[in-house]
């Protein structure tokens, strides 16, 4: 299924930052919602800022026009103050995308172990995230850093706990 | 000593014709007034039927409705004037009116946060339309501006800008005089207009034309675009023709305020 580009991305003034703060405002929630879609359809967990630039999602070849890096800049603060950013370094060059928060995907991961009886099973974390059995589930693919996370929300809810195992983690679902 | 006319029994004589006539003229009055009620009560039945055998069209049928009005218009009759009028109340035109401006009203309402309360008639019209479904009555522009036009009298922040052959509907209280609507006008043709082609077509000075060009972005109306070749060109989202087949997303949805 091809991506689905929302009206302001053919609307030349979404890519200049708008001089006046609600529309401003409203530029903004538009672009956080446009770069997290972007990265759930094509199943992007980390951005880099110079690649970001030259995506079509920040630069719209067809109508020649690009989101300064300022700008992608202060989009990407956006994404982080609502919790769908994290920075892995001091200068801003890379960055972990969660169009997912870690507890959704700890309940998807949760609802196929249920559903397909596995509850007192131990996975390894390949098996889970890149396993034949999970080759249809959302979760498949999920990078390391995410799938840890989700899988230590689901520690917090006691239903799951994160083992260490002779070449690397696992997890049992209780 | 016998003169006529004059003395007690000739001011009596002349009371007593006086009496007389004013009987006559009263009986006159009765009598015109009993022909004017069977005239009205015909008329009455006449209307009652007419209003049963049309109602369902006048529901139905854009052109009967711009037919009526004209006819109506033409008697002195504003069918529209009150909600509870005799023909409003007769003919159920009243309520037609009444629902397409309370829906007109939502249409503006779920957009405002794109195009800042500023929409084209065509827009509004195809919006109407999908609303009502496949098997709702016809709606047609004419009953659009009628609709809008009660709504601006009620006070609702309605009002109607002359563009390019059809209307720019504005439901917002945004001031706009004269200047802003001229440049709204001139901002038709591409959904974006400059400094320049302001100052060009209007023979205006720069300082007026960023004057009602900064008013427009203030009022969420225009949207800046500063990578345009040569000048910075403002854009109307209201006029942006890719808009009008889109949806409201739902996290559209989610930024609307009443």
């Amino acid at each position: 299924m091809s991506f689905e580009w929302p009206w302001q991305y053919n609307f030349p003034p979404f890519f200049t930052l708008q001089p006046n703060v609600d529309t401003r405002q409203k530029q903004l929630a538009a672009w956080c919602s446009l770069a997290l879609s972007y990265c759930r359809h094509h199943k992007l967990y980390t951005l880099d800022v110079m690649e970001a630039q030259e995506s079509p999602v920040f630069n719209h070849k067809n109508i020649d026009r690009k989101l300064s890096t300022d700008a992608i800049l202060i989009v990407f603060e956006e994404l982080r103050k609502k919790g769908n950013l994290e920075w892995l370094d001091k200068n801003k060059t890379r960055c972990l995308v969660m169009w997912r928060r870690p507890e959704e995907w700890g309940k998807l991961i949760y609802q196929w172990v249920s559903k397909n009886g596995m509850a007192n099973t131990v996975f390894t974390l390949y098996e889970l995230a890149n396993g034949d059995d999970t080759e249809s589930e959302e979760f498949h693919g999920l990078e390391d850093w995410m799938l840890i996370r989700s899988l230590q929300a689901l520690q917090m809810d006691g239903k799951a706990e994160v083992i260490t195992m002779d070449d690397g983690k696992g997890v049992k679902f209780f | 000593m016998h003169r006529r006319g004059v003395g007690a029994g000739a001011i009596a004589k002349k009371k007593l014709a006086e009496a007389k006539y004013k009987e006559r003229g009263t009986v006159l009055a009765e009598d015109q007034i009993v022909q004017m009620s069977k005239q009205l009560e015909t008329f009455k039945s006449n209307l009652e039927e007419f209003a049963s055998k049309h109602k369902q069209e006048i529901r139905k049928s854009s052109q009967f409705r711009v037919q009526f009005q004209d006819m109506c218009a033409t008697i002195g009759v504003d069918p529209l004037a009150s909600g509870k009028g005799f023909w409003s109340e007769m003919l159920g035109v009243g309520d037609f009116y009444y629902e397409l401006g309370v829906q007109i009203i939502e249409v503006c309402l779920a957009l405002k946060h794109r195009n800042g309360g500023l929409i084209t008639l065509d827009e509004l019209h195809h919006r109407v339309l999908k609303g009502r479904g496949k098997f709702a009555q016809d709606v047609s522009q004419d009953d659009l501006v009628r609709a809008i036009k009660k709504l601006k009298v009620m006070g609702n922040g309605f009002g109607m800008i002359p563009v390019g052959g059809s209307y720019l509907v504005q439901s917002v209280p945004a001031e706009l005089n004269m200047d802003h609507t001229v440049v709204l006008q001139l901002a038709e043709k591409k959904g974006y207009v400059s400094v320049s082609e302001i100052r060009e077509s209007l023979k205006w000075e720069r300082e007026r034309a960023c004057h009602v060009l900064d008013h427009l972005l203030k009022e969420g109306l225009a949207w800046l675009d500063s990578q345009a070749s040569g000048e910075p060109q403002y854009w109307l989202p209201a006029l942006f023709s890719e808009l009008t087949s889109r949806d409201v997303t739902p996290e559209e949805a989610n930024q609307i305020t009443p």
